[in-house]
């Protein structure tokens, strides 16, 4: 490949700037991308997907036909963010979290925000993710969401926002590394040209931040998956194995005599931190739905009375919610004392009558989402949708406004991907991942998704969507 | 008043069962209202005491020798004076109770009950729609069941206690009212009665106010209060998870007497 050709790019592109010269911090790349033959990188590609069968990194989508794995598609061109760049999203990303736990120790706790008047009242415990159960509990080190995903994007103009706080059970890490080791496996002397912040050490970040979300020292932790017909049960079986933890399905754990146990072999052992990545609903069938198969029956008892550690804490949903969303900045001011370093989208909610009215006379412009909906459902993209389509959804809004928030579609941000015919523009987000344990970290970089449709803005996997690695470059050449 | 309640419950299974755990709301929180004078509960085993989210007192029984029966006993006493409001718990805020769960749903009948008699002011709104709902569902066992929603109880017409508490939670709720169930012990001259009993409170100028639909009356005088939630499930007195067993068969029998009068003993 002698010269780089790419279509046009409309909005903002992380490699080519506005007069299609090649952005600073992917000069070396782009020398280097000059410099190959283009049958090498196909070979590469077909390598990549190869050796991601041969894991087993697969993905589980819901809808299709039973045992449906896919494979999430690999971009092998990095996504790269400098470092000075870097500092701020780093930044901006802790101050949000430590904000966000911060209110759900308040909310759970004294609720000054809404004594305060920040926040309505019922916004917060009419909302059916604020779970009562939690209600003056304590927890060690007050951390409530020990693992955050903070999902960021770009408008046009290349500003950054903060899309979406996931403060659940965000997956998606266990690609973010096995990316980074597919690269260097590919591509080994590109890191030696360049130096890129590593991401291997997430697991071990990871089990401390567990280890110190625990009452005493060195605790049990295991990992407790809803089992593997689970979209995410690889990252669960990876991040297990990484960390040296057992891999528990609900079945596996009892509670007795104010205590939660793992059946081994060698009898009943004490489990002390338990990293779930199984929703609330189905954590206790005697506390929650009743029909959950999922769970340990008595785990919240042993919870609540501080015998256990779950990560993330039982109700963490009301802080990442669609609906408190638009409250976050507040947030930031109220508890922190400080500005927003990351902007939030501009955000209309339609339980109010004035905005309602607002949005329903520019439903063609705007993205509409479900306050409770998550991986890409329930949403109206505006632009990208038929009349008939937008004419539904209006009657969706019209019948209940409460469950809609609209924000204005915001281009995001391109990154070149290969394609046959060489390389193209596509659009893509980011997810930064957060831990809280003793401090607030980040891994550098975090998760890059890719919308791998021509023009398409939906980047989640469970839509088609891919993944790139981030490179965080530690020498900033600007 | 004066009261003495024994309650028994006994699970019977065809098979034996592994593991099993209950929650166990059998235990009166101490109130103005219900001062206990004494309980005892007799289990299989030990169980761990604990709270729930409402403030209830629970009992954690985890079974995990193999078995074929549980029995469950309470017997106590306690004095009930006669208040007309319940203390405001000011732990948890009542707008939690605004919230819809899957039984208390409402579906559009519920909805359409629920918006009658608007030109009647508050108290008497609710009074209204408790009458109605009685009429309208009379007290006939056996036509519903512990799973049965307010909107198919309703549809069908019929229900116990649970379904009339159920079906005002969701009204009640419609209306932008907080509204808990709640589950006790009912004393009742007709000894026919059932003594286990639900009924709902409704949460206006600042404190919690009883609706007991099935007997149609405002005041408790005769209710000892177990537990409170969102629904049945956050309160039932028994909700157990088992491991084999096969098929369940339950008898409960529960009595609340006035202590000093002669039945007593």
């Amino acid at each position: 490949m002698r010269s780089l050709r790419m279509p046009a790019v409309s909005g903002f592109d992380e490699m080519i700037g506005p007069a299609s010269e090649v952005r600073s911090h992917y000069a070396g790349y782009h020398d280097w991308l000059l410099r190959q033959d283009s049958r090498d990188l196909q070979r590469k590609r077909k390598e990549a997907e190869l050796q991601f069968h041969r894991v087993g990194i697969t993905f589980n989508v819901y809808g299709e036909d039973s045992g449906t794995e896919r494979l999430i598609p690999f971009d092998t061109l990095p996504r790269m963010i400098p470092a000075r760049e870097w500092a701020l999203l780093e930044r901006g990303a802790i101050q949000r979290v430590q904000a966000l736990n911060l209110f759900l120790h308040d909310i759970y706790h004294d609720q000054k925000i809404i004594r305060d008047g920040r926040i309505p009242a019922e916004q917060v415990f009419g909302n059916a993710q604020y779970q009562p159960c939690m209600q003056d509990v304590d927890l060690p080190n007050q951390v409530y969401s020990q693992i955050s995903g903070v999902d960021l994007i770009r408008d046009g103009e290349g500003t950054w926002y903060v899309l979406e706080d996931n403060l659940r059970t965000p997956s998606g890490v266990s690609y973010m590394i096995e990316n980074r080791r597919m690269m260097m496996r590919l591509f080994p002397e590109l890191f030696a040209q360049q130096t890129v912040a590593p991401v291997e050490h997430y697991p071990s970040l990871l089990l401390e931040t567990l280890q110190h979300s625990a009452v005493h020292s060195h605790p049990t932790v295991v990992l407790l998956t809803p089992g593997r017909f689970n979209s995410a049960y690889f990252e669960h079986a990876f991040l297990a194995q990484q960390m040296g933890i057992e891999l528990v399905e609900g079945a596996d754990l009892f509670v007795k005599e104010g205590f939660v146990y793992m059946r081994t072999t060698a009898g009943p052992q004490r489990v002390d931190v338990i990293y779930r990545r199984i929703d609330d609903a189905f954590l206790d069938p005697l506390a929650f739905r009743s029909d959950s198969m999922l769970g340990v029956p008595g785990l919240l008892s042993v919870y609540r009375e501080g015998k256990v550690v779950l990560a993330n804490a039982v109700g963490t949903g009301v802080a990442d919610d669609k609906s408190i969303y638009p409250y976050v900045p507040e947030m930031i001011r109220f508890y922190l004392d400080e500005e927003p370093i990351l902007a939030n989208v501009p955000t209309w909610q339609c339980r109010r009558d004035n905005e309602l009215k607002h949005v329903l006379a520019r439903l063609p412009e705007l993205v509409v989402k479900e306050v409770h909906g998550a991986g890409g459902y329930g949403m109206l993209v505006g632009p990208a949708a038929s009349e008939q389509e937008i004419e539904q959804f209006r009657q969706r809004l019209l019948a209940a406004p409460d469950n809609y928030i609209a924000q204005p579609t915001l281009s995001l941000s391109t990154c070149p991907i290969f394609v046959d015919e060489g390389i193209a523009p596509r659009h893509i987000d980011l997810r930064p991942f957060v831990l809280s344990g003793y401090d607030t970290r980040v891994v550098p970089g975090g998760l890059t998704r890719v919308a791998m449709k021509a023009g398409s803005l939906v980047v989640n996997s469970s839509q088609g969507g891919g993944t790139k690695d981030t490179w965080v470059l530690e020498d900033d050449p600007c | 008043m004066k009261l003495s309640i024994r309650h028994s419950t006994e699970y019977r299974y065809s098979e034996l069962v592994q593991h099993s755990t209950q929650y166990l709301r059998l235990t009166p929180r101490p109130s103005p209202r219900q001062q206990i004078l004494s309980w005892e509960m007799d289990l299989p085993e030990q169980a761990e005491r604990a709270s729930d989210g409402y403030n209830n007192i629970l009992h954690v029984l985890t079974l995990d020798r193999p078995h074929q029966e549980i029995r469950l006993a309470v017997k106590g006493q306690v004095e009930i004076t006669d208040e007309d409001s319940e203390d405001a718990d000011q732990r948890l805020s009542p707008l939690v109770f605004s919230r819809f769960t899957a039984l208390t749903q409402p579906d559009e009948a519920l909805l359409e009950l629920a918006g009658r008699q608007p030109q009647l002011a508050m108290p008497a709104r609710l009074e209204r729609l408790s009458e109605t709902i009685l009429e309208e569902m009379p007290f006939s066992p056996g036509a519903t069941d512990v799973a049965s929603s307010a909107a198919q109880a309703y549809r069908g017409g019929k229900g116990v206690c649970q379904d009339h508490t159920h079906v005002f939670l969701a009204c009640c709720r419609a209306l932008g009212m907080p509204a808990r169930y709640v589950s006790g012990y009912l004393y009742s001259q007709d000894s026919e009665h059932v003594a286990s009993h639900a009924w709902a409170e409704v949460w206006r100028d600042d404190s919690w106010h009883t609706y007991d639909v099935t007997n149609q009356t405002c005041r408790p005088r005769h209710h000892l209060k177990l537990a409170v939630g969102l629904d049945y499930m956050d309160a039932c007195p028994v909700r157990g998870v088992r491991f084999g067993g096969g098929v369940e068969s339950l008898q409960a029998v529960a009595r609340v007497r006035q202590s000093g009068s002669p039945d007593s003993q």
